[in-house]
């Protein structure tokens, strides 16, 4: 795992509910394993365009992009060029 | 509580809640040794950012606000502040009537409305429809994910998640830009959020799996946004959802003050964290026997980390009992399975 990967799950388990016994895969489906709700979303939203200082456009919003931390990171990867 | 779970010592969360983790050396849970409540500082600076959108952005057609109103102390407050801090806009506040809201609450809707110069409007589906809604997410278990399960009761993520998929739709066919909703500091940390389409398609997919999850369909789109609705509509099609309370100063007791000035009557529903909607003891009932925790744990642990509650007032409301009797008759008008009444 990566920096982003790795500063990712840290919000999840300081500022969200993400279990410190929990393991978690870059491929895990974050809404699927219960650990974000939508309104958990969009705090982790707001994390990431202030930590990254990007703007997450809209459309970009989707599942394919957000709901797991490999799609999360890949964005971000995409949005800091 | 057994002898090996922990509580916070500053807030009122505790490790028998699932993701809930203290820290052995503080005492603390993650979210008291790593707050995210707005500063005094922050929050002003949030509320002139809200003004300044609820100033600049209007709607196209005859509404700029789409208000969730429940008939409740804190969405009825909300909807009078607006109205006194922003006289221009024009609102249309939703009472989304569930079958269980009570006479009250919606004479006080009615009231506020009135008072505060907004248009009322109650909404309501199939009584059928939603009572077996409530019935299958008080019988699930796994429906919603443990993240959403701590925020509220299984009933309770029905309800508003229905409420949030037709105001959206609202918001959209009647081309107002701003959604808005009276959650609390302990609630939610978003002040603003802005709904692009493809935000509202996520939504709408989430809360249609869980659906199907409790055995509902909805192929006539009852509780669900109507999906040839969303992008309709200016420029991107987005909308914005709008939490007034959190840039605020959140005071309950101020709140009731001015609530009784303007002629809101509290309705005696029996339970200490509602006053607006019935099913509230059975769904404590409910989330306790399932889960073996208050569902109103966190919404109480926010605001007594953000100063708004003490930790003896949020434990006093959480100790509460519920009314045994009214849980029963909900039950019953719900037709839940025994194991699942008192």
């Amino acid at each position: 795992m990566n920096d982003v990967t790795d500063e990712l799950i840290g919000f999840l388990r300081t500022k969200s509910f993400l279990d410190e016994a929990v393991l978690l895969t870059t491929t895990d489906s974050l809404t699927e394993r219960g650990i974000i709700d939508s309104i958990g979303l969009i705090e982790f939203v707001d994390f990431i365009q202030d930590r990254y200082a990007i703007e997450i456009p809209g459309e970009y919003l989707t599942p394919e992009n957000f709901d797991t931390l490999q799609g999360i990171t890949n964005l971000i990867s995409q949005l800091s060029k | 509580m057994n002898e090996t779970v922990n509580m916070c010592r500053r807030c009122v969360l505790h490790s028998a809640m699932p993701g809930v983790n203290i820290d052995h050396e503080s005492g603390l849970c993650q979210f008291c040794r790593n707050p995210s409540e707005f500063s005094p500082q922050e929050r002003v600076l949030a509320q002139k950012d809200m003004d300044a959108l609820l100033g600049h952005t209007r709607g196209e057609g005859s509404l700029d606000v789409i208000y969730a109103l429940s008939g409740g102390k804190d969405s009825s407050y909300g909807l009078y502040r607006i109205k006194q801090e922003h006289p221009d806009l024009r609102i249309r506040a939703i009472l989304f009537d569930n079958g269980f809201i009570s006479p009250q609450a919606i004479r006080n809707a009615r009231t506020i409305c009135d008072v505060a110069g907004a248009e009322f409007l109650r909404l309501t589906v199939q009584e059928d429809l939603l009572k077996r809604a409530f019935r299958n997410a008080a019988q699930s278990h796994d429906v919603y994910p443990d993240a959403a399960r701590l925020r509220a009761s299984d009933i309770c993520n029905t309800c508003i998640s229905i409420v949030k998929q037709k105001l959206m739709e609202a918001a959209v066919v009647s081309a107002a830009p701003h959604i808005m909703f009276a959650f609390t500091p302990g609630q939610t940390l978003s002040p603003v959020i802005r709904l692009s389409p493809a935000f509202m398609r996520w939504s709408r997919s989430l809360f249609e799996a869980q659906l199907k999850k409790m055995g509902i369909a909805d192929d006539d789109e009852m509780f669900l946004l109507k999906k040839d609705v969303i992008g309709q509509g200016k420029q991107d099609g987005a909308r914005y959802m709008i939490h007034p309370l959190l840039v605020w100063d959140y005071d309950e007791s101020n709140i009731l003050r001015i609530l009784g000035d303007i002629g809101w009557v509290p309705p005696a529903l029996g339970d200490k964290n509602s006053t607006n909607c019935l099913l509230n003891s059975l769904t404590i009932f409910n989330h306790i026997q399932k889960y073996g925790f208050h569902p109103y744990a966190c919404e109480i642990a926010g605001l007594v980390r953000c100063g708004t509650m003490s930790r003896e007032e949020g434990l006093e409301k959480l100790n509460g009992r519920v009314t045994i009797p009214l849980v029963k008759d909900i039950a019953e008008k719900l037709a839940l399975s025994p194991e699942y009444s008192p």
